[in-house]
């Protein structure tokens, strides 16, 4: 009988598949990224080490030695908390990730994660992210997301344009997107004043693009300001998905309309923008198994390494960049993630 | 014209968002001789698919769907004033909506937008939908299909609750459950009893029309 | 990378700070402490670095002897020749030079 691997589905279930699956499924994930993103396929050699690294022995897989990359967080110092249920503050949240977890970085986070919500509490999160920034030596960030979506009606001042769109008002639709980009930008440069005056190091603009291209376009107006206006503060940009949902499609920046842009694009204009790093993204496919998922992503991302010149740091959270979409994440195939994601995809950090 | 080249004329004024040209096609299968359901489903709704397709590649985006929505339901309007209704079975009712807790409601946006472009009628009741709130709805519009979205593993709870509140009302067979969002997954829609998961919204579409065939 | 137990709290900073890629990272920060590669992320030799340096540890007992929080960061951008934000803004408050 013909020798299977463990390997898991994109929502973490358990799978087995031949040598001859797992290389059609690789081929087949590569070939859907080529063609989504126009990008250039993986050579003989990366897909072979794609196939051993999904195939190797262990539940455990660790990268070369000298291979070893740093890491970012996205409402890291939150999660103790919120996904663990221990109630533990924030600043010491962030000391058990530099003390216990040997994290890089974290960033301070409100677990209500967006800058619409934070604004009215700015100070007060400032305070938090002062006291923690006393007792750590790593890096941290403030993190939260642009999320446009919470500035149109009821909880914002702007029309929802999910519901012009289908009754046809395009025009209006646009209008309150357009509208949105200024009411989150000035949300958004507005904290991240507040953060630089207690001496954050990094700012975190999480998921961006999550509310479509508007939500993008945001990100990267307040990376603009904030790297003019506060240049002490250095930010990081990830993105939302693997391209840049068109809920507008005629918003530019740079002269580039941003709508359908893929990570290797996506890059280009977080470094117009000044930002210090970039967070890519890859979405799982719940449906389709992890080498298929793995393939697609390292083609994209090495799509994005190639050309970024500044850090890529890829998200490696829950159902993004080949890692499942479940709560708990079985280490098996995430560090077969981490590894394929640093050794072929090149990426900077995690 | 040929019937290839009306269905194909047809397809392009769609995906090309432009009524002129659907018009044209209408002209042109009438004196052809080409059945105008044909021309529906083989012409008009065949561009509506590439379209879907496009969206969900990023090539093309929501306020170009819509413009070519527009020119489908011109289409469509035409076509329906020239047959007798009776022959077109109905398309159903869709009920959607993104679970109480949750205000993620673009996804669930474009997945109504585009169900809607498929002739079928939609019942958007919008965000933090409480699950009894769909049962209403689908009692109400006597609807075929219910359609939850949650983006949060701590809200898709809810999408549990509604096909109990089905199971309760004796509701389970009149009506088809189709489920989504980020980390909803094939094997969530088995535990909990619902009739299938929906990556994105072409997915959506093609389990609603395929379910109208079968009626 | 380890944070404070290795280098990578180092090497995260110069990503921040001179957008510098992972392999220039590590460089830049190994040169300025004068270890290897190898040594910038073995967590023995670093430990031992750290404490000699007053540069922060993951374990700082005892913990009248270890450099650890802002302490440690003043020392972290003598060291790697950078600005750190809250340094800069904790010496401003201070009245320090």
């Amino acid at each position: 009988m013909e020798k299977k691997y463990f390997t898991r589905m994109g929502d973490g279930s358990m799978v087995y598949m031949t040598e001859e699956e797992i290389k059609a499924d690789i081929q087949l994930g590569m070939e859907d990224a080529i063609l989504r993103g126009k990008v250039d396929p993986l050579t003989e050699e990366e897909t072979q080490k794609l196939y051993d690294i999904v195939t190797m022995s262990g539940i455990i897989v660790g990268v070369e030695p000298g291979m070893q990359v740093v890491s970012s967080n996205d409402s890291g110092s939150d999660k103790i908390s919120t996904k663990c249920g221990i109630p533990v503050t924030r600043d010491v949240n962030a000391m058990i990730h530099e003390r216990v977890l040997g994290a890089d970085s974290v960033d301070i986070g409100n677990s209500d994660y967006n800058y619409k919500t934070v604004k009215g509490i700015a100070k007060r999160e400032a305070t938090i992210l002062k006291q923690a920034l006393r007792n750590t030596t790593m890096p941290l960030f403030y993190g939260a997301m642009p999320n446009l979506g919470f500035y149109t009606k009821p909880d914002g001042p702007v029309e929802n344009w999910a519901v012009l769109l289908p009754e046809g008002r395009i025009k209006e639709a646009l209008q309150a997107q357009e509208d949105a980009v200024v009411h989150a930008v000035n949300d958004i440069t507005y904290v991240a004043k507040q953060m630089a005056d207690v001496g954050a190091d990094g700012f975190q603009l999480d998921t961006s693009g999550a509310a479509g291209d508007a939500d993008f376009l945001a990100a990267l107006l307040a990376c603009e300001k904030i790297t003019k206006n506060n240049p002490e503060l250095k930010v990081e940009i990830g993105a939302a998905g693997e391209f840049v949902l068109g809920m507008h499609g005629k918003l530019k920046y740079d002269d580039q309309i941003i709508a359908g842009l893929y990570p290797h694009k996506q890059v280009k204009l977080v470094e117009k923008a000044g930002a210090s790093i970039f967070g890519a993204v890859v979405n799982t496919n719940c449906n389709m198994s992890f080498p298929w998922n793995i393939a697609r992503v390292i083609t994209f991302i090495k799509a994005c390494t190639d050309v970024a010149q500044i850090p890529v740091h890829a998200n490696a959270g829950m159902g993004v960049n080949g890692i499942p979409m479940c709560e708990n994440l079985p280490s098996d195939v995430s560090s077969r993630a981490d590894k394929a994601l640093i050794e072929i995809g090149k990426v900077d950090g995690l | 014209m040929s019937k290839e080249k009306v269905l194909e004329t047809a397809k392009t004024a769609i995906i090309e968002a432009d009524e002129d040209m659907a018009m044209e096609a209408l002209h042109a299968a009438e004196a052809e001789g080409v059945e105008l359901f044909e021309l529906l489903s083989d012409g008009y709704s065949a561009g509506m698919k590439v379209l879907g397709d496009q969206f969900g590649m990023g090539e093309i985006f929501l306020p170009e769907l819509i413009f070519a929505t527009e020119v489908m339901k011109m289409a469509t309007a035409e076509i329906e004033s020239r047959l007798d209704m009776s022959e077109i079975k109905a398309k159903g009712t869709l009920v959607i909506g993104t679970v109480e807790g949750d205000v993620h409601d673009i996804g669930k946006g474009i997945v109504a937008s585009l169900v809607k472009t498929n002739g079928v009628d939609v019942i958007d009741l919008g965000r933090e939908v409480p699950a009894q709130n769909f049962i209403d709805a689908v009692k109400e519009h006597k609807a075929e299909f219910l359609g939850s979205s949650a983006l949060l593993t701590t809200t898709m709870t809810v999408q549990k609750e509604i096909e109990q509140l089905l199971e309760d009302e004796g509701m389970k067979d009149s009506v088809q459950t189709m489920i989504g969002g980020a980390p909803v997954t094939q094997r969530w829609a088995d535990r909990i009893g619902a009739d299938k998961y929906c990556e994105d919204a072409s997915d959506t579409v093609n389990f609603i029309m395929d379910w109208i065939e079968k009626l | 990378m380890g944070g404070a137990r290795t280098a990578g709290d180092m090497v995260m900073r110069l990503q921040l700070d001179k957008k510098m890629k992972i392999n220039e990272a590590k460089a830049y920060v190994a040169e300025k402490l004068g270890v290897t590669l190898e040594e910038l992320v073995d967590v023995v030799t670093m430990s031992e670095l750290r404490e000699d340096l007053g540069i922060g540890l993951a374990h700082v007992e005892p913990c009248a002897e270890a450099n650890m929080g802002m302490e440690a960061k003043f020392k972290i951008a003598e060291i790697l020749d950078i600005k750190i934000n809250s340094v800069e803004k904790f010496k401003k408050r201070a009245g320090i030079k």
